[in-house]
């Protein structure tokens, strides 16, 4: 895992992606905090970091987007798979070479608060619980990059589902506010979900019969719920979508909040895409 | 020791590899021989790990790949058909970077490990040099250099000297034989000349099922013991070839050459009999002049072909039938 950390996070470098992932968000993070904190003299550092989020979206995607699929592209994954590395070890070694770049904007912005007790009183603990939910919310986008990494090998369609992915959890609230929700949405939703559940199930089993069974059973279970229990459907579909809002949590810190349920997120959607990346890789072997 | 036993790999509908079973012992050098799309690259990347089997298992010093894969890939050198470099690292960075992932944890050891390799594989006054800008028989040289690290027991190459000039083809076939004394070897190859040069034994893969397996001279050996006949009479192609498939013990009757009247083909004798007598008369009856009849002798490249094409015989069939449906029309 060492010698894959090492070698990832020097191309980083040796190429120009490093560098620019590394400025464009040092350049937003001081554009924001010089406006906010310098000039009009706010004393709350989150705002800053709040802001610059949007940057993650766009900067982030780039440092993932190579991991996997420019290996399999060039075939070197044949060099990683045939030697004696586990594919965790492979997969935590890429992910912590993209998290070491992601932390060197993250560690200079450690600075920034400090700056500002020169001028008055700075809320210190409340800034660097920002950042470390910010390293987190980083840490998660990048595990979803790179498990869209892994599934393709061309490095722009990684870029572009990546963004895309992002951004949909980015806008998800609005998304969420566009349409007045009610159960006959949220049983369209779910029945449309099931249908894909149903088809892949039918593909993956190469049976008609248990795509068809998952289809019926679910079916069933919905129109029943959907009949009894409609406040449930739209309570589930709210919750699905809310926990899709991968930004949201993010807001909590910004209110001067210390969130658990925010970091424990993080941390679980990371090690999730982490764990589907393995995933994908192992299935790619069988494929 | 390498065992591979009823190896199977699909992809979807199509079988790449079809029930291949064989065992390779220390210190051989095994060449995989067969035409394009024959299965080779699949074999050696199942047997390697980079791949899965669908069936049947691969055992590498006494490990199975898929249970205990850590300490199979341990004994494991491998040099894929395309090298997998990194463009963006020096032949020393990418060596070091390979012996780090085959467990070379001290920087002395991997240093030490690199330059042996580097050495062996010809690389010396390479190692500051970027990857991006080496030549291709170079490139196949750092690959090379990056299976032999950290010596392992078993090294599996696949069409090594693809792309290489003439000298370099040669100085790596010495290498390779060299590597024999000491190491097991698989190595692919469509070039029979290679695998007769360099190799103790030949496995022959077609279609992705094993079609023959022994030492070079000894296959070669056995299928002239077989007797191979080729002959050229005068007469319609048809009632030639279907003559000479009428001799009792005549089998793989094909058309080498026609040329007018002149039908050229050869016949294998399935049970190793001469069968020049039979023949020529079997043709006399059928109006079919002699033209020239020998026994031929079979080098490997002929086992080669007549082993790894489709059936002729199967092949024959449909033009046959076609004229005879067009003869009962009219």
């Amino acid at each position: 895992m060492k010698a894959i950390f090492k070698r990832e996070a020097r191309s980083f470098f040796t190429g120009m992606v490093g560098y620019v992932a590394v400025a464009l968000l040092l350049g937003f993070i001081g554009l924001w905090f010089t406006a906010n904190c310098l000039i009009y003299g706010t004393p709350d550092f989150s705002i800053v970091l709040y802001s610059s989020t949007l940057i993650m979206l766009f900067v982030l995607p780039a440092l993932s987007m190579r991991s996997f699929a420019d290996e399999r592209r060039n075939k070197t994954d044949q060099l990683l798979l045939t030697s004696p590395v586990t594919i965790p070890q492979i997969v935590l070694g890429k992910f912590f070479a993209q998290l070491a770049v992601f932390a060197v904007p993250v560690l200079a912005a450690c600075v920034m608060p400090l700056v500002l007790t020169a001028f008055g009183s700075v809320l210190l603990p409340g800034a660097y619980a920002t950042l470390l939910a910010y390293f987190l919310l980083g840490a998660a986008c990048i595990a979803v990059g790179t498990f869209l990494s892994a599934l393709t090998e061309n490095q722009i369609i990684a870029y572009l589902a990546a963004f895309g992915l992002l951004l949909t959890a980015y806008l998800m609230e609005d998304i969420q506010s566009l349409f007045t929700t009610g159960s006959t949405l949220a049983l369209i939703v779910f029945g449309a979900a099931l249908a894909v559940a149903a088809a892949l199930t039918g593909l993956g089993c190469r049976s008609l019969g248990a795509g068809c069974a998952v289809l019926g059973v679910g079916a069933a279970a919905l129109f029943l719920l959907f009949r009894l229990r409609p406040a449930w459907l739209l309570a589930a579909l709210n919750s699905a979508l809310d926990a899709l809002a991968l930004f949201a949590p993010f807001r909590s810190f910004v209110g001067g909040m210390f969130s658990v349920s925010a970091i424990v997120y993080y941390l679980s959607v990371t090690a999730l895409f982490l764990f589907l990346t393995g995933q994908a890789l192992e299935r790619r072997r069988w494929n | 020791m390498i065992e591979v036993s009823h190896l199977t790999k699909r992809y979807g509908a199509h079988t790449a590899v079809d029930d291949i079973s064989f065992t390779v012992e220390d210190g051989c050098i095994c060449g995989l021989l067969g035409p394009n799309g024959a299965g080779k690259t699949t074999t050696m990347n199942v047997i390697t790990g980079y791949l899965s089997p669908t069936a049947g298992t691969v055992r590498i010093g006494g490990h199975d790949i898929q249970q205990e894969p850590q300490a199979a890939k341990a004994c494991l050198g491998y040099l894929p058909e395309q090298p997998p470099l990194y463009a963006d690292m020096t032949v020393a960075e990418y060596l070091d970077f390979a012996a780090e992932l085959k467990g070379l944890r001290k920087k002395a050891d991997r240093a030490a490990a690199a330059a042996r390799a580097a050495a062996r594989a010809g690389l010396d006054g390479m190692a500051r040099r970027l990857i991006r800008n080496l030549s291709k028989g170079y490139r196949q040289r750092v690959g090379l250099a990056a299976a032999l690290l950290g010596d392992p027991r078993v090294i599996i190459l696949d069409e090594p000297t693809v792309g290489l000039d003439p000298a370099q083809m040669i100085e790596i076939r010495a290498l390779i034989r060299d590597l024999g004394r000491q190491h097991t070897v698989i190595l692919s190859s469509h070039l029979l000349s290679e695998v007769q040069a360099v190799c103790d034994r030949v496995l022959i893969i077609a279609g992705g099922k094993l079609v023959a397996q022994g030492a070079p001279g000894e296959l070669a050996a056995r299928l002239t013991a077989r007797g191979v006949l080729s002959a050229t009479a005068q007469g319609p192609k048809q009632a030639v070839l279907a003559a000479a498939a009428a001799v009792p013990g005549l089998r793989d009757v094909r058309l080498t050459a026609e040329n007018g009247e002149e039908i050229s083909f050869t016949a294998a004798s399935a049970d190793g009999g001469d069968h020049r007598a039979a023949l020529s008369a079997a043709l006399a009856a059928a109006g079919c002049p002699v033209l020239s009849l020998a026994s031929e002798q079979m080098s490997l490249e002929d086992v080669f072909l007549q082993l790894t094409e489709p059936d002729p015989a199967a092949a024959a069939e449909t033009p046959d039938k076609e004229e005879k449906a067009h003869e009962s029309d009219l």
